[in-house]
């Protein structure tokens, strides 16, 4: 076996990346190290090229970067699909039919946890879609992404326990059938990137900063420059939850008198929605790397 | 050069030989070199995963050529990445601009 031979075989071991992608990378490898190799020799040819380590570490972050951008496209539109099949179980229910109380929460709760993980993911895609991303970046997104399909499914089962009807079959199945590709998708980015060096840390990483720095540039305004600054997530982690909380409350207070609600039932639906913004904050926030948490 | 400074402004080094002509990328790299008087050095197998970022972010396509009875993955810019390779010289002439008011006054 010759150096470029050796060098080869040394990069294919550590690299990660499977598939088409890897036969592109070997190919284009090897053909880079010939020409250097006719113009100075073997040996100069590997040692410019750099560590094995090093190179395939670059080519890995690269690949895993690609599919976290697609899996996040994938994952909002199985969101968005989720929903709308959804609306169509929904819609398909008995007139006037009202369910239990358990799967209706967990309707509320699931559906603005899919809303809000999406975003985030969505946001932090849109922001850093020209870099290559570290891995404990590429691994929240993922993260992001599977908490937002898993809360969409949920949210879809929960709906279909609370009021079953009976409904349009491909309108039903639409969502639920993009929502498992996706999911595949982000599985399948999450695996290589905690493969990858750093790839199993938690970070948190501030949707707040990625639309006003990144996604809206200065145009963002006065509104999220104001929001960055005083409830920040991650900056400002209990003021946020309590001010989230506080408007969620008073939304869902608000919608129940709409609906004709007694005052002490949307009340109680409000503090229902309280305390289920409090409770997802603290259990969610730091996988969704909304905010720090405690070092593992 | 620092590895981190070129590291740091890869993508433009890349695009600005790139706007020159479509190339593989080890004709890139022997660009990069003639051009910068071999100042600019990096491992070179780094610069394959900033070609496909570029190709990735859609400034840039490529294709395989066969040249000398081999193939070969020639990269050329795309009307975004034209554009974009106009931004970055425009960017690193203010920013060198600005550092060269600094460090380049006497002190």
């Amino acid at each position: 076996m010759n150096e470029i031979d050796g060098y080869l075989a040394a990069l294919a071991a550590e690299l990660r990346t499977k598939g088409a992608a890897r036969r592109r990378i070997l190919e284009e490898c090897a053909g880079h190290l010939a020409d250097a190799a006719v113009d100075d020799g073997a040996a100069a040819a590997v040692a410019r090229f750099g560590p094995a380590e090093e190179v395939a570490a670059a080519f890995d972050a690269e690949t895993a970067t690609r599919r976290g951008l697609r899996a996040t496209a994938l994952s909002a539109a199985g969101v968005a699909a989720t929903g709308l099949s959804t609306l169509v179980l929904i819609h398909a229910a008995s007139p006037g039919a009202t369910g239990p109380a358990a799967p209706a929460v967990v309707f509320f709760v699931c559906a603005q946890v899919a809303a809000v993980a999406g975003a985030s993911a969505v946001v932090q895609a849109l922001a850093h879609r020209h870099e290559t991303l570290s891995p404990p970046s590429l691994a929240l997104l993922a993260r992001r992404n599977a908490v937002a399909l898993v809360a969409a499914g949920a949210t879809m089962l929960a709906a279909g326990a609370a009021l079953p009807g009976h409904g349009s079959a491909p309108a039903l199945l639409a969502g639920p059938v993009l929502l498992l590709g996706a999911f595949a998708a982000a599985t399948r980015a999450r695996r290589l990137a905690r493969h990858l060096p750093g790839g199993r840390a938690r970070i948190a990483l501030s949707p707040l900063d990625d639309v006003l720095g990144d996604v809206l540039g200065d145009t963002g305004g006065f509104p999220v420059r104001w929001a960055r600054a005083t409830i920040d997530p991650v900056r400002h982690p209990m003021r946020a939850c309590a001010v989230v909380a506080a408007i969620a409350a008073a939304g869902a207070l608000w919608r129940d008198l709409g609906e004709g609600a007694t005052l002490g039932g949307a009340a109680g639906v409000g503090l229902v929605e309280l305390a289920a913004v409090v409770a997802c904050f603290a259990a969610l926030g730091p996988a969704l790397g909304l905010r720090a948490g405690r070092e593992r | 050069m620092a590895n981190d400074l070129v590291r740091g402004h890869l993508d433009g080094l890349l695009l600005a030989v790139l706007a020159e002509a479509p190339g593989h990328g080890y004709e890139l790299i022997q660009r990069l070199a003639a051009r910068s008087g071999g100042e600019l050095e990096l491992p070179e197998g780094t610069v394959y995963p900033a070609l496909h970022r570029l190709e990735r972010a859609g400034l840039a396509t490529s294709e395989w050529s066969a040249q000398d009875g081999r193939r070969r993955r020639v990269y050329r810019l795309s009307p975004t990445g034209r554009r974009a390779a106009e931004g970055a010289r425009r960017e690193w002439r203010l920013f060198a601009d600005a550092v060269d008011r600094v460090l380049g006054a006497p002190a």
